[in-house]
């Protein structure tokens, strides 16, 4: 056998996308002043935490060679739901309920068309995301829903000993999807239904029911997040987080999470979600319009394969 | 070495088994016994029927007459999970393993250590137990390593230590021998007779006589779906092995002049490889024969008719064809005349939901249109003349093609590839799922084509068709090609001879 060459192998072995953020970072460092700052450090936190609260089931849909494009839509119907419920009189916890209970039933709709009917999961969420944006547009008549009280806000600008809520809520997103990918199961049946659902059919496992329950967690990740989403702006819009999957699904891809063969890991969605939300600061700090943001993001999953798949090559 | 001891009781006894199949007897009364701490050999050619003992066994097919005793009681295999209850796994070719998942994980799939929280796995447990397991294999391997960093020799492993996690009594492999190296091949033994001696019992199906001799206790030869029989290593050699596994049925009624002097060059193939196995393949054929291109299934028959066709990566050596150096793929090899038609023609070879006249089309629209717009008139004539030639049995020519036989399938295919005035023909299973009367119709169609000068390269498992329509063959073997056998060489023992592993 040849001897490595370890500094080679050592410089192979870390995923592109670190390499990706170390480089935005050095170039809007350089760029803009504001850009490593303290405070600005800590907004590109908080801007990324709802994005994150997406990217982290998409990372189990996508590892199960599927797709979920209603998630952005979901999650703006759950935020218009609570918003209502909270105008109505209702408590804060009866509210939250109602919008996580709204993102379950698309979860569920979502994984009984794709593991049970089985349609093709671009297809059948491109279904349930027309049918979630429309009840949104519906139900509030196109207009932003406000006088929701006092009592959402402070959940998207307080601390929790000394740490932003919205940034606990990341920890414990990520903690509760890391335990379930990896710790159990569940996870375990994640990767071979990406990988090799025959195998799991063979080995006696529902496989049907576990493939419904990866979309059951998106929604209920997509309810979570309606909370922070309604407290960041103290209010529910219908139009708030549309569109949103295309940052998340973009995050899982530049996180190094492929299309195919169950191949990928929850650890490089993080990193890939750090980069779409550097890159979405840095812009803005630069004053460069979104449209064109728009483009960059394209760009950022084009580059990011690429360099993977330079780093695959011999 | 550790001797067989066959013990008194069979652990499995397979008592006059039958399965048929619309027009095949898959199996016809096929009795074996297969005991405790035993290396059986399953031996036949291709379609002989291993495949489908293999299927019975393990519940994906039910046999329809006959009856399985298991310790000596009656037992029913109606599913996989039954067969799994009884204690009998098979390990395929394709292994039934998760990519992304550790050799613990995919050991224990479905049936992983609980931890203390509802759902979650007992990772150290697993990793432990699956440790043991691998150790009383004679490996060290890390378990927490994913199965797609593993060698297909180290997969096979893991698959054998599932199968034994699952208290698997009688082990059935097929070909396992299939890609692996001479050293990975002496650890399988090894393994394997640690398994023996453990008492588990192994039906071994191979290609190769070599390890026939060197690993099995007793062999079981079918041909034919029957049995034609049961002998012990040490009473028998590889040449008797050969003859009793051939001399199938000659279902057709094909006859063929031969003798026709061959024409100008057609096709040589260079030492030729492609990306998908084969390497260094010289072959020739010349217009006005008929040259077969035998060997048992996934020997690299069909590769070597994609790589010829461009349809896979070349990666060593050259194709001429019509003394003409050619590269790239289909689309240059068709405007010279090249025609592939498939083994697989419903999926590779015809648009379904097309009408008979589309589909003969489908190769000539340049031909036949060249200024680019459609013309119904010539487009009929043009398919009318194929329906005539061929004989293709259509109500009209706008029926869509689901709805003909197989063989008025198959003509079609051929058809399309007449109207592009294709003249070196490549066939791979001619008659796969053709029914007995048309298989005689498409081989005359065959010499028909010849005759017309035509070149025809014949890709048949079945070693008759080979022997009766050829003029001569090539016999390939593990990717390359074994022998070439001339008209008078070629009879079905000497192709198998050639096919099966020796050394």
């Amino acid at each position: 056998m040849v001897p490595q060459r370890p500094l080679r192998a050592a410089l192979a072995a870390i995923p592109g996308v670190a390499y990706i953020l170390v480089l935005l970072c050095i170039v809007f460092g350089a760029a803009s002043k504001g850009f490593l700052s303290g405070a600005n450090i800590l907004n590109i936190g908080m801007q990324s935490v709802i994005l994150l609260m997406l990217a982290l089931p998409m990372t189990l849909i996508i590892l199960s060679e599927g797709l979920d494009i209603s998630l952005g839509a979901v999650l703006t119907l759950c935020s218009v739901v609570l918003a209502l419920m909270l105008v109505r009189g209702n408590g804060l916890a009866v509210a939250l309920a109602a919008a996580v209970a709204a993102g379950l039933a698309f979860g569920l709709a979502n994984g009984l068309l794709v593991s049970i009917v089985k349609m093709p999961p671009f297809v059948a969420t491109l279904g349930t995301l027309g049918i979630a944006q429309g009840l949104a547009l519906a139900v509030t008549d196109g207009q932003s829903v406000v006088g929701i009280g006092a009592q959402v806000e402070p959940i998207y600008s307080g601390s929790l000993f000394g740490l932003p809520i919205p940034l606990a809520f990341a920890l414990g997103a990520y903690a509760l999807t890391h335990w379930l990918l990896y710790q159990t199961r569940f996870g375990g049946y994640v990767f071979a239904i990406g990988g090799n659902r025959e195998a799991l059919v063979l080995a006696g496992v529902r496989a049907h029911l576990h493939h419904i329950g990866i979309y059951i967690f998106g929604g209920f990740m997509a309810g979570l997040a309606a909370l922070l989403l309604t407290a960041r702006m103290n209010a529910g819009h219908p139009t708030a987080a549309i569109g949103m999957e295309f940052d998340a699904i973009v995050a899982v891809a530049v996180g190094g999470t492929s299309f195919e063969r169950g191949e990928g890991w929850l650890f490089g969605t993080l990193l890939g979600v750090l980069a779409v939300g550097v890159m979405r600061n840095g812009l803005n700090l630069l004053g460069v319009p979104s449209s064109l943001q728009v483009v960059s993001i394209g760009l950022l999953v084009i580059v990011a394969l690429l360099v993977d798949g330079l780093k695959q090559r011999p | 070495m550790i001797a067989a001891t066959p013990a008194a009781t069979p652990v499995l006894e397979l008592r006059g088994i039958s399965k048929e199949f619309p027009g095949v007897r898959a199996l016809d009364s096929v009795s074996m016994e297969i005991r405790p701490g035993e290396v059986h050999m399953l031996l036949g050619e291709n379609g002989a029927g291993k495949s489908s003992l293999i299927k019975v066994l393990y519940g994906a097919y039910a046999a329809d007459t006959g009856e399985i005793l298991c310790d000596g009681g009656k037992v029913a295999i109606r599913s996989p999970a039954d067969a799994r209850r009884l204690g009998i796994a098979v390990i395929f070719q394709e292994f039934s393993l998760v990519p992304f998942l550790s050799i613990a994980q995919n050991i224990f799939l479905g049936r992983e250590f609980a931890g203390r929280i509802p759902g979650q796995i007992d990772h150290p447990r697993m990793h432990a137990e699956a440790s043991k397991l691998l150790q009383s294999l004679g490996v060290a391997q890390d378990t927490r390593t994913k199965v797609h960093k593993l060698s297909v020799a180290q997969q096979q492993l893991v698959e054998i230590a599932k199968a034994l996690s699952q208290n698997a009594r009688i082990l059935v492999m097929d070909e396992p021998t299939a890609s692996l190296s001479d050293q990975e091949t002496e650890r399988l033994f090894a393994v394997i007779r640690r398994l023996k001696h453990d008492g588990v019992a192994i039906v071994y199906i191979s290609h190769r006589l070599a390890e026939v001799f060197e690993l099995g206790d007793r062999i079981t030869v079918l041909r034919d779906g029957r049995k034609v029989a049961s002998l012990l290593p040490s009473e028998t050699t590889p040449d008797e092995l050969v003859h009793l596994m051939v001399g199938r049925r000659v279902d057709t009624t094909y006859a063929r002049e031969f003798g026709s002097r061959p024409g100008e060059l057609a096709l040589e193939a260079k030492g030729l490889g492609s990306d998908r196995g084969i390497s260094g393949v010289n072959l020739e054929v010349r217009t006005g024969e008929i040259v077969g291109l035998a060997g048992l299934v996934g020997a690299g028959r069909t590769e070597v008719a994609r790589a010829i066709f461009g349809a896979d990566k070349v990666t060593a050596g050259q194709v001429w064809i019509f003394g003409e150096l050619l590269t790239g793929g289909p689309d240059v090899r068709t405007r010279r005349g090249v025609a592939l038609i498939p083994e697989n023609r419903k999926e590779e070879g015809l648009a379904l939901i097309r009408s008979v006249q589309d589909n003969l089309l489908l190769a000539s629209l340049a031909r036949l249109f060249p200024r680019g717009w459609f013309r119904p008139a010539v487009a009929r004539r043009a398919s009318a003349e194929r329906v005539d030639e061929l004989r293709i049995s259509t109500p009209s020519l706008l029926r869509l093609v689901r709805y003909l036989s197989g063989g008025n399938q198959q003509k079609t295919v051929i058809g399309k590839w007449l109207n592009a005035r294709c003249r070196l023909f490549i066939f791979d299973e001619p008659t796969r799922g053709i029914d007995v009367g048309a298989k005689a119709e498409i081989f005359n169609l065959i010499g028909e084509l010849v005759k017309k000068g035509a070149a025809v390269l014949m890709i048949s498992s079945e070693l008759s068709e080979i022997v009766h329509v050829c003029d001569r063959a090539y016999v390939m073997r593990e990717g390359h090609v074994a022998g070439h056998l001339k008209r008078g060489e070629l009879t079905q023992a000497n192709i198998l001879r050639l096919a099966m592993h020796r050394e």
